[in-house]
């Protein structure tokens, strides 16, 4: 077997491991890929996240739910966690930085988790500000990191009142920064009310949302 | 359930309940956390002040000119309950109770679990409180357990912790819905000793069961034949209906939902869908048996103009006049804390201009 067919088929159990929540596989097929000198963002990018990907697509489809995603995305951040020592200091993705949080008010966070694994696996750098996260948090985790995107989640249609005001907190300091918005109550007609960029019904989608907010390629 | 001559808020709802049909839909919004600020108080009253809880509601049903009728119920169930700590809401942004710390977060924690004293913890007593005012009211006692099984399972464990578990250590899962289980039955059954079990309704949400958090597979697995359980145990007790609100999108659990009895003795079941269902849906698989409630979405009675929820709630009671066992205009969730109080009326004039039988 070639290097390139063994790059291939080992980038291809990396990614079916992902797709199939197995931590323990993903990990071990994660080692090997280093052991036979395999680049680890290479590892990451065609291979943890082409799973992640493919999981997306299949929550979109509706064969995954939320607890085959959070299996996958143990398999995912175990593996990543294995290969991050490894990453060159030079393989920037060049994605882009997204802030993401739960608003005040609102402790649900499992679709913002979701959001956020799908944005990490896609190459995004994302800051996770947790949950009931307060209103001048956003604005200033911005200005420290000048990330391109605020991801703003809600399920309540309480909290989800604190969007706007989010948003034009965030506007005033930087009108340039795109705003994403999500969350059960939260709906595309939002987006033009409340002023924000771009809405992602789903986690899956919300990548493609942040790519079109930066002009990013649609799919890589 | 108070049959007699003096009306009450609820006077339409009980009708309907007993066969009786009424002149016109009752409107019966679900709104909790909008009448104690209506009435100038905090959010957090209408959780930790019973008496104040029932009154806001009982007021702005009377203030607005809507069908009632009073209901404590919160959607964290469990978590404070079996022992760990919740939040009232406090800030505007916040509707509800919010759980910060969940009591069994794992495996060896749920095995551990142990049941409750039956009425001594969490909301349990507050929740007896309110039905005391409902009964003093000659209201529906509409009382424990407030949450289905998975959802009180989901508030004890964390719903994140829950969902590995149904693919990664199932067993736990399956000890955790069995204590779950146990606890909604011995929390119903001290409505029934302290109330007419004719007079008590048991107000059941199950918002975690959502085809937005687990496949329709999963719900016949592990919700399905504990959720059974429990409506079955209610029903021995002597209660005849049970009211359901099956919250989120729940299109692909409804086959398992048919499964599940929610009344005795050709009473109607009072079951209550989220706007992602389709209304016609609801009534074609359970309106021969059930009284419908819904399903004007939330977030139109928030963020809609009175024009667009009237003409909304308009759709709604179209389509729901047609159930044979009646039809209940309410919105798809709770009603939003902040709705505009204009949209709320615009509900009412709906109803006062579509919802008559003629």
């Amino acid at each position: 077997m070639s290097a390139l067919q063994e790059r291939q088929e080992l980038l291809h159990h990396i990614r079916d491991a992902v797709v199939d929540y197995d931590e323990e596989v993903t990990v071990e097929l994660c080692s090997n890929a280093i052991q036979v000198g395999l680049d680890a963002y290479d590892v990451v990018a065609n291979g943890l996240a082409l799973g992640m990907e493919e999981v997306g697509q299949l929550y979109e489809q509706k064969e995954y739910f939320v607890p085959e995603v959070l299996m996958c995305s143990d398999a995912f951040y175990a593996g990543l966690q294995h290969l991050k020592p490894h990453i060159r200091s030079d393989a920037a993705t060049g994605s882009g930085q997204v802030i993401i949080g739960t608003v005040e008010g609102d402790v649900h966070d499992i679709g913002k988790n979701l959001v956020k694994l799908m944005l990490e696996a896609a190459g995004f750098v994302v800051h996770d500000l947790g949950k009931d996260v307060p209103l001048d948090k956003f604005v200033q985790e911005q200005q420290r990191t000048g990330a391109d995107i605020i991801a703003l989640s809600a399920l309540m249609t309480t909290s989800m009142l604190a969007i706007p005001v989010v948003i034009e907190k965030m506007r005033a300091v930087n009108p340039n920064v795109k705003i994403l918005i999500g969350g059960a109550p939260v709906s595309q007609e939002s987006v033009d009310l409340y002023g924000a960029d771009g809405y992602a019904e789903t986690a899956a989608r919300a990548v493609d949302e942040a790519r079109r907010l930066l002009d990013l390629p649609y799919q890589e | 359930m108070h049959t007699g001559n003096t009306p009450t808020v609820a006077d339409r709802l009980v009708r309907l309940i007993h066969g009786e049909a009424p002149e016109r839909v009752p409107f019966v919004p679900f709104i909790l956390g909008f009448c104690a600020k209506d009435a100038g108080y905090p959010v957090s009253v209408t959780y930790e002040d019973a008496e104040k809880s029932f009154y806001t509601q009982l007021h702005t049903a009377e203030k607005y000119g809507f069908d009632g009728t009073p209901l404590y119920f919160y959607a964290s169930y469990g978590a404070w309950e079996f022992g760990g700590e919740v939040k009232m809401p406090q800030s505007q942004w916040e509707q509800a109770t919010m759980i910060t710390q969940h009591p069994a977060e794992s495996p060896e924690a749920v095995e551990a679990l142990e049941l409750p004293p039956v009425g001594a913890t969490g909301s349990v007593p507050l929740a007896l409180a309110f039905s005391r005012y409902q009964a003093e009211h000659q209201l529906p006692v509409i009382g424990a357990p407030q949450v289905g099984v998975f959802t009180a399972a989901g508030n004890i464990s964390g719903v994140s912790k829950l969902a590995r578990w149904l693919i990664k250590q199932p067993e736990t899962a399956h000890t955790l819905l069995r204590k779950a289980t146990d606890h909604l039955v011995d929390t119903v059954g001290l409505w029934v000793e302290h109330f007419d079990p004719a007079q008590v309704l048991p107000f059941i949400g199950e918002p975690t069961a959502s085809n937005q958090i687990i496949s329709p597979q999963q719900f016949e697995t592990f919700v399905l034949p504990y959720q059974r359980e429990l409506h079955e145990k209610i029903l021995d007790m002597g209660i005849n209906s049970i009211v359901c609100h099956i919250c989120g999108d729940q299109t692909a659990n409804l086959p398992h939902w048919q499964q599940i009895p929610f009344s005795r003795d050709g009473f109607p079941g009072l079951l209550s869908f989220d706007h992602r269902v389709d209304l016609q849906q609801a009534i074609d698989l359970f309106g021969a048996d059930n009284i419908i409630t819904g399903n004007v979405e939330p977030r139109m009675i928030q963020d809609g103009s009175p024009d667009e929820v009237y003409h909304l709630c308009v759709e709604k009671i179209t389509i729901g006049k047609t159930a044979p066992r009646g039809y209940v205009l309410m919105s798809g969730c709770e009603v939003p804390v902040q709705a505009p109080p204009d949209n709320i009326r615009a509900m009412v004039q709906a109803i006062e201009d579509h919802g008559y039988y003629r």
